[in-house]
């Protein structure tokens, strides 16, 4: 008949697969061109609700600063806040796109057109996800430019290759984060809700816009389980107060910790979920 | 006939699912005590084999049991219990091995991205099926051609027509060259004449040498395409044969079919009554009081004055009847007693 398999699977055409996934979604993104504007314009409006209230709590002529810096360890509470806020921004876009990744699939109909193909399950997420790690990155230097331009906090000023250094770290806790979240989408179908806890989770205990000595105790020991909190304490050491290695090592090495358990964790959930939903039939539920 | 490629034993699947009792009041109902498990059974213990080059069809109502069939051979579904192999390789155990094998239209235009182009679309496909790329590319033109689409491949397909998204869909199950191609209500939600394409198309297919699995509740498409059907109802397989010997199985019935004036649903106890009455289904046509009926009959000589004597004491006028030969949707009515549109 006509029908010879012409299939050739090799590791080299799985990583074509990732590829491929990878262009899709870039594709699809930027036939949507209002994602272009919501990523200059958010950068600059996101922070100024934290910027002013800071302000106005500093009192006349700023006679609070002191005490503030006694805390975070710099008087520049711009710079403190922006910095907080944009890892923030960047972290929670990149939760909110990795975790909804699969549930946009599943409602735009295509998450079993693309699970009835004969590929690795998990090039489903990680193949968008570099797409997407792609354009967080080009938000997060977006924003670094436009607070370098508007707010005078010069976020590279310190080492940047250390700054390199944290964000490599922080990434793969941040996908395993979203693999995970995006995985439990599959199962339960309901992701905001998840999200905004998450969101609302690190938004509190991570001090992403006051110092983290400022919350009670038990928060700070909530604090120390989150990797965003290491991220966002390691790069205001660097720009604000110039750190070098061996000040920010101690928050390197949880980093480090974060980045080889969490993936692990997304997987496992992944696994798991994929083989609930052949159970049960949430494939292709929205 | 040919040696077997699709081979179900004893399938089945069954949904659990927690429910609150219905005694339960509002603040109980939170209670783990006040829920219970229902179970549903999708498909009941069915086997069929499909021989390589056939279109076998699985024609029943929505709810059926048909797509979850479907599911479990593409891999989408694990079964509860049974076995079932697709070109030798266990669905369940050799799920990756089975997809290589078979392509699969799901969900029709919706199984597709429609802010990529046809082309975009299947060039997407063919890397996820690892074609190579050089094969890839021509694979890619090849069924553009066959589908027609080569004209307007380079246009996002949220522009394309129902019937263009759905030859999309189709094309990316084709790219692979798959020996089994599994579509599920293929024509639904299609116009007549994109309807009618489509089914030469897929007769096309079986000329090519595919062997095809396709579920339908339109029994007309199932007569023409499929070599051998299999009625499904309540997630069993209640017949299976070709459509030629079902229609046989009630042939010595014949289909009285009349259009009756001022009816009344009280009136089928009593029409159902008569003598040599085997089944009776009735539908309302409009709102002026018109509905058809059709009775399916041993004797139709002997029933006709017994019929137009009840329908005129009750004051109902017949408007129009006719005797029919029985199509598949006979076959349906005289298994189950309901048609496949309830």
């Amino acid at each position: 008949m006509g029908s010879d398999l012409i299939i050739q699977r090799s590791l080299r055409s799985e990583l074509r697969v990732l590829w491929v996934m990878a262009h899709k979604e870039w594709l699809i993104f930027r036939r949507y061109p209002a994602w272009v504007m919501g990523y200059i314009i958010w950068p600059l409006i996101f922070p100024l609700g934290a910027i002013f209230t800071a302000r106005a709590l500093s009192g006349p002529d700023a006679r609070a600063l002191p005490a503030f810096a006694a805390l975070a360890g710099t008087d520049n509470y711009v710079g403190f806040i922006v910095i907080g806020l944009t890892v923030y921004a960047w972290i929670n876009i990149t939760l909110w796109e990795v975790g909804f990744h699969l549930r946009n699939e599943q409602m735009r109909g295509t998450l079993e057109s693309n699970w009835l193909c004969p590929t690795w399950r998990f090039s489903l997420l990680l193949g968008p996800s570099l797409t997407k790690l792609a354009t967080s990155l080009c938000f997060l230097s977006l924003a670094i430019a436009e607070y370098h331009l508007f707010f005078g906090v010069p976020m590279l000023a310190g080492n940047p290759t250390l700054f390199l250094l944290v964000l490599l770290l922080v990434i793969p806790s941040i996908y395993g984060i979203g693999i995970a979240f995006g995985s439990l989408v599959i199962r339960f179908q309901e992701a905001h809700t998840m999200v905004f806890l998450v969101r609302g989770i690190f938004m509190v205990f991570t001090g992403a816009s006051y110092p983290l000595a400022v919350l009670p105790d038990w928060m700070q020991t909530v604090a120390t389980w989150l990797p965003l909190t290491y991220a966002i304490q390691s790069i205001r050491a660097i720009s604000l107060q110039g750190a070098g290695l061996s000040e920010i090592a101690a928050d390197l090495r949880m980093l480090a910790f974060f980045a080889l358990f969490m993936p692990v964790l997304g997987y496992l959930l992944f696994r798991f979920t994929e083989r609930q939903a052949r159970r049960t039939g949430t494939l292709g539920h929205y | 006939m040919n040696d077997p490629i699709i081979e179900v034993h004893d399938l089945t699947k069954t949904y659990h699912k927690k429910t609150v009792k219905d005694e339960a009041g509002f603040w109980a109902r939170w209670l783990p005590m006040a829920r219970q498990t229902e179970t549903l059974t999708a498909v009941d213990h069915i086997s069929f084999t499909i021989a390589r080059g056939e279109i076998f069809g699985l024609l029943g109502p929505n709810g059926a049991g048909k797509t979850t069939t479907i599911k479990m051979l593409c891999t989408l579904l694990e079964p509860t219990t049974g076995t079932a192999t697709v070109a030798g390789y266990d669905v369940v155990r050799q799920a990756a091995q089975v997809r290589q094998n078979l392509g699969a239209v799901m969900t029709g235009e919706r199984s597709i991205y429609w802010k990529l182009t046809g082309r975009e679309n299947l060039a997407y496909f063919a890397a996820l099926y690892h074609l190579p790329p050089a094969v890839a590319r021509q694979r890619v033109n090849a069924v553009l051609e066959q589908l027609d689409l080569t004209k307007r491949a380079d246009e996002l397909v949220e522009r394309y027509s129902s019937g263009m998204k759905q030859r999309v869909a189709i094309g990316k199950a084709l790219l692979a060259k798959p020996p089994v191609l599994l579509l599920d209500e293929p024509t639904i939600g299609l116009d007549p004449q994109s309807a009618r394409n489509l089914r030469e198309l897929i007769l096309e297919f079986k000329r090519e040498g595919h062997t095809i699995l396709l579920t339908t509740h339109y029994m007309e498409e199932a007569d023409q395409l499929c070599d051998r059907i299999g009625i499904v109802d309540q997630g069993r397989i209640i017949a299976l044969d070709t459509p030629t010997a079902l229609k046989a199985t009630i042939n010595r019935l014949d289909v009285l079919q009349v259009e009756v004036e001022n009816f009344e649903p009280s009136w089928r106890g009593d029409l159902t009554a008569l003598p040599t009455v085997e089944t009776l289904t009735t539908e309302q046509l409009g709102h002026d009081g018109v509905w058809s009926l059709a009775l399916h009959t041993g004797d139709s000589r002997n029933l006709l004055p017994q019929l137009i004597q009840t329908i005129g004491a009750r004051q109902g006028r017949i408007r129009h009847l006719q005797v029919k030969q029985p199509t598949l949707e006979d076959v349906f009515i005289a298994l189950t007693g309901k048609q496949l549109r309830e």
